[in-house]
C-alpha cells in the first residue's frame, strides 16, 4: 500500500509540473508564425484573427501624445471584455506584431508594456485587438509621435 | 527576472523586469552584418500555484530590459509568482516573487 500511494503521489506530482506548460497554454509565435513576419498592421490582424473586422469599442489603450524616446515607449492596454486573447500591432517598425497575450481564467486585462517604435517623424498608430469570447474582435487605437526613434540603435 | 507582487483587495499586482538586450533584425545586421543574431524575448509566462495567469507572445519590439505590469486574480498573501521567460536563441530565464 504504502508503495502504491508513493507511486500516485509522484504521478500527480508530475502532472502538476507539466500542467503550466500544456494546460491553455499556447505559443503565437508557434502556432501563428505568419503573424510575426507581416509588414502592414491588417496583414497581421489577419494572420492572427483571420478577419480584420472589429468593433472599436470596450478596448482602452493609453500611451503619451508624444514619446521622447522611442527606445522604451509605456503602453498600457485596458479592458472589461471576457476574452480570449489581446494583441499589440503598430504600423510604424518593419514588423508589425509586438506583443499576443493569452488571457487566463484569473488574469486582468490590463497589461503594461514598454515597446520600440521607429520615428520618421510621422504620426504612428498604434493598435489593440481584443478577442471576446464570443469571437467578436474589439479594437482600441492611439495614434503617437516619437522624437527619438528606437530600432535604429 | 525580478518580480515584484502585491496583493491589494483581492487583486495581485506584478511588476517584473526582464534583463535583455532584446535586438532586433535591423540592430543586429548593423552590428554584426546578420540579421540572424537578432535576439529577443520570445514568450513570458507567469504562473502562481501552477496555474497561469500571465502569457504573452513578443516580438524583437519589447524595449530593451523590458518591464511589464499586469493584475490578476485569485491569489493570497504569500504565495509565490514564477515568471519564465524565453529568447529567440532558446535561453530561458526564470524568477520568483513572493505576494505582498
Amino acid at each position: 500500500m504504502q508503495r502504491r500511494k508513493f507511486l500516485s503521489l509522484s504521478g500527480l506530482a508530475a502532472v502538476a509540473a507539466l500542467a503550466p506548460a500544456s494546460v491553455n497554454a499556447e505559443d503565437f509565435r508557434k502556432t501563428k508564425p505568419t503573424v510575426w513576419t507581416a509588414h502592414t498592421v491588417d496583414d497581421a490582424i489577419t494572420a492572427m484573427y483571420g478577419t480584420t473586422a472589429a468593433t472599436e469599442s470596450g478596448v482602452t489603450l493609453t500611451m503619451p501624445d508624444v514619446a521622447s524616446n522611442g527606445g522604451a515607449v509605456p503602453v498600457n492596454v485596458k479592458s472589461d471584455i471576457d476574452a480570449k486573447s489581446v494583441a499589440i500591432f503598430q504600423n510604424a517598425n518593419p514588423e508589425a506584431a509586438i506583443a499576443a497575450f493569452t488571457v487566463h481564467e484569473n488574469s486582468i486585462i490590463n497589461y503594461d508594456l514598454k515597446i520600440k517604435l521607429k520615428s520618421d517623424g510621422t504620426p504612428i498608430t498604434v493598435t489593440a485587438i481584443v478577442e471576446g469570447k464570443d469571437g467578436k474582435l474589439y479594437v482600441g487605437k492611439k495614434t503617437l509621435t516619437v522624437a527619438l526613434g528606437g530600432c535604429e540603435g | 527576472m525580478k518580480v515584484k507582487a502585491k496583493l491589494k483587495g483581492d487583486i495581485v499586482k506584478v511588476k517584473a523586469l526582464a534583463k535583455h538586450a532584446m535586438t532586433t533584425y535591423d540592430q543586429a545586421k548593423k552590428k554584426t552584418g546578420n540579421s540572424d543574431d537578432a535576439n529577443f524575448i520570445t514568450r513570458i509566462t507567469a504562473t502562481v500555484n501552477g496555474k497561469i495567469v500571465y502569457e504573452v507572445s513578443t516580438s524583437q519590439f519589447l524595449s530593451k530590459n523590458p518591464i511589464m505590469k499586469f493584475q490578476f486574480k485569485g491569489a493570497s498573501k504569500g504565495d509565490k509568482v514564477v515568471m519564465t521567460w524565453v529568447d529567440r536563441k532558446g535561453n530561458t530565464k526564470t524568477g520568483k516573487g513572493k505576494i505582498k
